[in-house]
């Protein structure tokens, strides 16, 4: 009676799981797989190409230092898009959750959060509007600076900063905002009755105990931005080749997939060693 | 708090945040309105790129085709997703635990990488490019979103109304029917609202899985992007912010998003 | 050490006044109560005290130091939390060390202190620990040696034993008192719990709407409280307003305000089968209506014209025999009468 029973549960376990795995497998850890085993392909093996077995895509990542130096410029984007965030999100994530009291939080909250889930594209091309020579930005800055400014930031470095910021900085603001929510007001009292000033309150009780936080929101910003194209594409112009319009350019340009394939694995192997360094901390948060 | 400039100034950094935020989504549908193609201002009131865009079949295409595909992949999302969410909450079994990690993976690489393995992939098995394949792509990114929304709110569901209900003599299905999915709709109408959001406003996996010339708005917009500015994109993507804006205000009032209610 | 004196503190939140021209001593090395129900005050008036609250008016001295313009940080006080608010990133010893590291104490000494903290507390072993792997009474302690090492002027404990079970409580009162006297710091906590409230304190302040209704030893409100919420929220009283029939003789003792209320403490009644003889005693009869048995104690409710009377003795004193509807005596000695000034 109860094997049947149990073998009852089985069914409907695999029935409720399956379809939901299925698809996930078919559309993610099957595609993964395939372009892990392309990646170690002379040719693309479609048509009548002539094709073998080769670790000369990853050969020529190490071959020449072009690819290096992209990915580096990449990671090196993703620290400072990263850094950024951190240091403008947190002290609005910290007067969201601690200063503002009462109903206006919640929707202040909301208002923050609530770009994050507009589409990407569009935004930065809203930025590209307001960032462009002759545009808004200069319009706007000159008639309230009393001396002329010429300000063309767009297809620039910092453009592209702006525009990953804007994009992700609700992220940050997300996830510190629920770690510094979680600290008992009753702590940064209990600091006070003990004489603790302000900076020691911040450096000693608020900063250790919304740490998993911040680092969640820097790591959920960090791995995108190491794999963004369309951003620097955008707002980028021709200083905006990065690791990641490469990778696309091997795909919808040059043609070259299988070089393709092995520099999205390479930058796989980069975004999952920045996984493995964070999870530590982040097992921390969720006890 | 004491130190009320302290608070001054975070509140101010506050505002300050959320007028980098909105300034420039406010420019852009600003600018939408205006008659001068290269943006100049003074400003003059016009409809005449929203007129164009009417008359835009192309565009008129795109948009018609990335709503239908975000309807199906909210469809296929909602049904599996529920499922097994249900599934992860209601039993005890091995390897429970990867599974809820293997929902890690579609929400964490970028999409970069998923989209050109998609890419490679679909191609492998000879399906090509095409609205086929972007609605595989899309239902794989929104399923983890879809599970972990209605877990979320199955985690608020007292069990013992379950066995209540069997006590009364119910069986397993009309338990599930008549007491655990009225209590989790609002749940699920969140992640049907989240899983088009993710569709509908999806650019890199549909950028390497659709067809040229068959491509969803994102896709045609980030092209035309690329061709040169013109203010018919910028009539469109204010559409495009509205709404999806719009279907992100509802999710939150309905999954409780971010708040403590 | 110091004494911590208030004197007509004023505090209003938008339209709700939440203290009213309250007054109170706390005289040096005492330990005080204060005592009312949730929505009284009594929190607004210890923050109010410890420099979380800044009165709209009136004066807070700690020792000789006029205080109320003095924020928390610098009034050094101690303070113990309702849920402890132990840090918990650090670990015990660390958060003992908190305060004398914030105040530079050096390290051998802020050692040596954390040492002799945990000592006072029995906690001597688990300076190492992490708040979370400590019992509910263990971080008790905890909060305690940490709000005491810095020898602050005045400890504030903010319902300190709300959260620890009933016997677990009773052992802490002893303990809190114990630690108490021995450094001899001015004490003043907070509580719901007047049977708490009345073991521990010298003295106790009763807050009502945001009032100080008395103020005095604990044997002093209970037995004379100055109206019947009062009376009513020590212990429980009945009132003997309407008490009538047959030898029914109700005296009003010496000290009794003209034109108030007299009433009896359930625990000062004694039940006999005939008239009681002695003097100087006040009498009625009453029909039994229920007896309830609870290990030692019993409790009777008696009824006298439409009066319910509680009693409450010793199981052993009840006069046996008697049954519910049986008429029988009741005594009380004058002197235990309450008398109620307000109502």
């Amino acid at each position: 009676m109860s094997t049947v029973l149990a073998n009852q549960e089985r069914l409907r376990i695999f029935g409720l799981l399956s379809p939901a795995y299925l698809w996930l497998t078919v559309a993610i850890f099957l595609p993964l797989s395939a372009m892990l085993y392309f990646s170690f392909l002379s040719e693309v093996p479609f048509g009548d190409a002539e094709w073998s077995h080769t670790t000369e895509n990853y050969e020529a990542f190490f071959q020449t230092s072009t690819y290096a130096i992209l990915l580096w410029k990449s990671i090196r984007l993703g620290l400072i898009v990263t850094l950024v965030s951190v240091l403008v999100g947190f002290p609005c994530a910290y007067v969201l959750a601690k200063v503002i009291k009462g109903r206006s939080r919640e929707a202040l909250f909301l208002l923050v959060i609530l770009p994050f889930w507009s589409n990407s594209l569009v935004r930065i091309f809203s930025w590209a509007i307001v960032l462009r020579g002759n545009g808004v930005l200069e319009i706007g800055l000159n008639a309230v600076l009393p001396f002329e400014v010429d300000v063309n930031l767009m297809f620039s470095t910092p453009a592209i900063v702006i525009g990953l910021v804007h994009s992700y900085l609700p992220y940050i603001i997300l996830t510190s905002y629920l770690a510094l929510q979680a600290i008992d007001d009753n702590l940064i009292d209990a600091a006070r009755s003990m004489s603790a000033n302000k900076l020691t309150i911040l450096w000693r009780i608020i900063l250790p105990l919304s740490l998993p936080g911040l680092l969640a929101g820097a790591v959920l910003i960090f791995v995108p931005v190491v794999g963004s194209f369309m951003e620097p594409r955008i707002l980028g112009g021709r200083v905006g080749t990065y690791f990641g319009t490469v990778i696309e350019d091997q795909f919808v340009a040059v043609y070259n997939w299988p070089l393709g394939a092995a520099l999205s694995f390479i930058l796989l192997a980069v975004v999952l060693l920045i996984l493995a360094v964070a999870s530590p901390v982040l097992r921390r948060a969720q006890t | 708090m004491s130190g009320t400039f302290l608070a001054r100034l975070g509140k101010l950094w506050l505002a300050l945040i959320l007028f980098f935020l909105y300034a420039p989504i406010f420019v852009m549908a600003f600018m939408s309105f205006n008659a001068s193609q290269y943006y100049q201002l003074p400003f003059e009131f016009s409809l005449k790129w929203y007129e164009k865009l009417a008359g835009n079949t192309e565009i008129i295409d795109a948009a018609t085709r990335s709503v239908g595909i975000a309807i199906i992949t909210t469809i296929i999302a909602t049904i599996l997703g529920t499922a097994a969410s249900v599934a992860l909450f209601r039993f005890e079994f091995r390897g429970k635990r990867f599974l809820q990690v293997m929902l890690f993976p579609p929400i964490a690489i970028p999409w970069l990488i998923t989209g050109t393995a998609m890419l490679i992939f679909f191609f492998g098995i000879g399906l090509g490019r095409g609205t086929p394949s972007v609605i595989i792509g899309h239902v794989a990114l929104a399923l983890p979103y879809v599970i972990v929304v209605v877990s979320a709110r199955l985690a608020t569901f007292d069990a013992t109304l379950e066995e209540a209900a069997r006590s009364m003599g119910a069986d397993g299905w009309t338990v599930t029917r008549r007491v655990t999915l009225p209590w989790i709709s609002s749940g699920i109408i969140a992640g049907a609202l989240f899983a088009f959001a993710v569709s509908f406003d999806q650019f890199v996996v549909s950028y390497f899985l659709s067809e040229p010339g068959d491509s969803t708005l994102p896709v045609l917009i980030y092209t035309s992007i690329r061709k040169g500015f013109t203010p018919e994109i910028n009539a469109i993507s204010t559409i495009i912010i509205v709404v999806s804006m719009a279907v992100m205000l509802v999710a939150a009032r309905f999954s409780n998003f971010g708040g403590e209610r | 050490m110091a004494e911590v004196s208030v004197q007509n503190i004023t505090k209003s939140f938008g339209s709700l006044k939440a203290l009213n021209d309250v007054t109170m001593d706390f005289p040096d090395g005492g330990f005080f109560a204060l005592l009312g129900p949730s929505g009284s005050g009594k929190t607004t008036l210890l923050r109010t005290i410890a420099g979380f609250i800044f009165a709209d008016s009136g004066s807070i001295r700690i020792g000789d130091e006029f205080v109320e313009n003095t924020p928390v940080e610098k009034r050094d006080i101690g303070m113990m939390f309702q849920n402890y608010a132990l840090f918990p990133n650090m670990t015990v010893a660390d958060n003992i060390g908190f305060g004398l590291r914030v105040r530079k104490v050096g390290a051998t000494e802020e050692k040596r202190r954390i040492g002799e903290a945990l000592e006072l507390v029995q906690l001597g072993q688990h300076g190492d620990r992490k708040p979370h792997q400590l019992s509910g009474g263990q971080r008790q302690r905890v909060a305690l040696a940490r709000a005491i090492v810095t020898n602050p002027r005045v400890l504030l404990l903010d319902e300190p034993l709300s959260a620890l079970d009933k016997a677990l409580r009773v052992d802490m009162q002893f303990e809190l008192k114990r630690i108490q006297r021995e450094i001899g710091i001015t004490t003043v906590f907070v509580t719901h719990d007047q049977e708490e409230a009345l073991t521990l304190s010298d003295k106790i302040g009763i807050l009502r709407d945001g009032k100080m209704i008395q103020a005095g030893p604990p044997r002093e409100v209970y037995n004379n409280p100055v109206d019947l919420f009062t009376a009513a929220f020590l212990g429980e009283a009945n009132i003997l307003s309407d008490i009538s029939g047959d030898g029914a003789d109700i005296r009003t003792p010496a000290n009794l305000p003209a034109g108030g209320t007299l009433a009896v403490r359930p625990e000062n009644i004694t039940i006999s089968t005939s008239k009681p003889g002695e003097d100087a005693i006040s009498t009625c009869q009453a029909v039994l209506e229920r007896r309830v048995f609870a290990g030692a104690m019993a409790t009777c409710i008696l009824r006298n014209n439409g009066t319910d009377i509680k009693v409450i003795s010793r199981d052993q004193d009840i006069p046996p025999n008697i049954a519910e509807g049986d008429q029988l005596w009741l005594s009380w000695p004058v002197e235990k009468t309450l008398s109620i000034s307000g109502s």
